[in-house]
């Protein structure tokens, strides 16, 4: 591993990926999710379905694969327009930091507004690392975003959400390793598409996803 | 037990539709029961564990297919297997099917595996519904894995995979619903502007745009009422095609 990886999933990455509750904001609008114990629940469902195939996106553009074709696959698996479009505001912030902060020529192959997942994959390779390093960074920016919205909006103990992050990482690197292994997944869940429309529609929401 | 059922659609005289291959082997059988439409009858209990069914269907141009079936699914556990039973569709549409399977009904213990990969010409048209319920009545839930495939020109316009039941790493409570619909309709055209037809929620239920479609899902406790969330987020009149 090399410092790149901390770099790619470090928060303070400015990314865009702060504005972003990942369906957190409409999950505790809708009383989904109210305490620590429904946040650990709400994280897994986010990684094994929206994580995993972020994972496996990521994996695959940092591998050399065709980045307009794997864009297309996740329209695919995205058909909520709310999911799209965050996924595509937070490519183009990777992109604006990415470019900067790792040049390289793989950038301009990418679409235009690309879904984070793809432009994740990028940064990665040009950062020197690889399909394994790419997956792990999105499965864990699947649920550490999400995480530190629901501290933010619960006023939860930082404490306890610290932990219950920490102990997903054995989930976060499983969801990694298996994307890589298994090819690009396409796991789903109606109820995130759900929240996010829902959100779309609200006039009062923090965050914008 | 292994089941091959393979259908072929194609525009005949007066455009009439005519099933030049209509074949089936294993535990479904296949009958013709209308102008446009074959139902699929079950020949044998289940599907058990380990019983594993292919569907073949090829809709020519022109031609037009409805492929219901007699009665819901029972997926029943093998004795002594944890093998999932699996059911494999695959159709090729130039014309316009209609995939209307009676409920999937997962029995406690058992898992089920639901594929369905639809290829799609520049005209072909597809509506197919997915109904799904865990576990018979006062019985515990069983497991459904349900992909879906489809693609225009190579294009792929929808892939998901939806994991219901114990064991499926995203059914969690408080949202673990017993039942489970989804219905994904995709017109002739895909030039369609999406926002024709748009993003409408329920509770409990989602409808989103596709290129040229939209696909409807719903959940909860009941299948009978989930069918009817779902319905009523299908869009009322057909997609238009504009001008």
């Amino acid at each position: 591993m090399t410092a790149a990886l901390l770099t790619l999933a470090d928060s303070r990455l400015p990314a865009g990926g702060h504005a972003h509750s990942g369906g957190v904001e409409q999950a505790i609008a809708m009383g989904v999710l109210t305490d620590a114990g429904s946040l650990t629940t709400f994280l897994r469902r986010r990684l094994a379905t929206s994580g995993a195939v972020a994972a496996g996106l990521a994996a695959a553009a940092c591998g050399g694969g065709d980045l307009a074709a794997l864009d297309a696959e996740a329209d695919a698996r995205t058909p909520s327009p709310a999911l799209r479009a965050a996924s595509r505001q937070q490519g183009r912030g990777l992109v604006r930091v990415g470019r900067r902060a790792w040049p390289s020529a793989a950038w301009d192959e990418l679409p235009a507004l690309p879904h984070h997942a793809i432009a994740l994959g990028v940064a990665a390779a040009a950062g020197g690392l690889g399909p394994r390093d790419a997956a792990q960074a999105a499965a864990y920016l699947s649920v550490s975003g999400p995480a530190t919205a629901a501290q933010r909006l619960l006023a939860m103990d930082p404490l306890t959400v610290a932990a219950i992050t920490a102990r997903l990482a054995p989930e976060v690197d499983d969801v990694a390793t298996r994307a890589v292994a298994d090819g690009l997944p396409a796991a789903t869940d109606p109820l995130l598409d759900l929240l996010a429309e829902v959100h779309a529609t609200r006039k009062d929401r923090i965050f914008a996803s | 037990m292994r089941t091959d059922v393979e259908i072929v659609a194609r525009r005949g005289p007066g455009g009439r539709t005519v099933l030049p291959v209509l074949r089936a082997t294993g535990q479904l059988a296949v009958r013709r029961t209308g102008a446009t439409t074959v139902h699929l009858v079950a020949t044998a209990f289940g599907p058990l564990g380990g019983d594993d069914a292919t569907i073949r269907i090829v809709v020519e141009e022109g031609a037009t297919l409805g492929v219901l079936s007699v009665a819901a699914a029972i997926a029943l556990p093998a004795r002594g297997a944890t093998t999932p039973s699996v059911q494999r569709i695959e159709a090729d549409v130039e014309g316009s099917l209609d995939l209307r399977l009676e409920p999937t009904v997962v029995a406690a213990g058992a898992h089920h595996r639901a594929e369905l990969v639809a290829g799609l010409g520049p005209h072909g048209q597809l509506t197919v519904t997915d109904q799904v319920l865990l576990g018979r009545a006062g019985e515990e839930p069983g497991r459904w894995t349900g992909t879906t495939r489809i693609e225009r020109g190579g294009r792929p316009l929808l892939h998901t995979t939806v994991g219901l039941g114990t064991g499926e790493p995203a059914w969690l409570p408080p949202v673990a619903p017993r039942a489970y619909v989804s219905t994904v309709h995709i017109a002739e055209t895909v030039h369609i502007a999406e926002e024709e037809v748009g993003v409408a929620t329920g509770q409990d239920a989602v409808r989103l745009p596709l290129p040229g479609g939209w696909v409807t899902t719903a959940w909860g406790a009941e299948l009978h009422r989930v069918v009817r969330a779902a319905a009523a987020l299908a869009p009322a009149a057909p997609v238009r095609v504009p001008a």
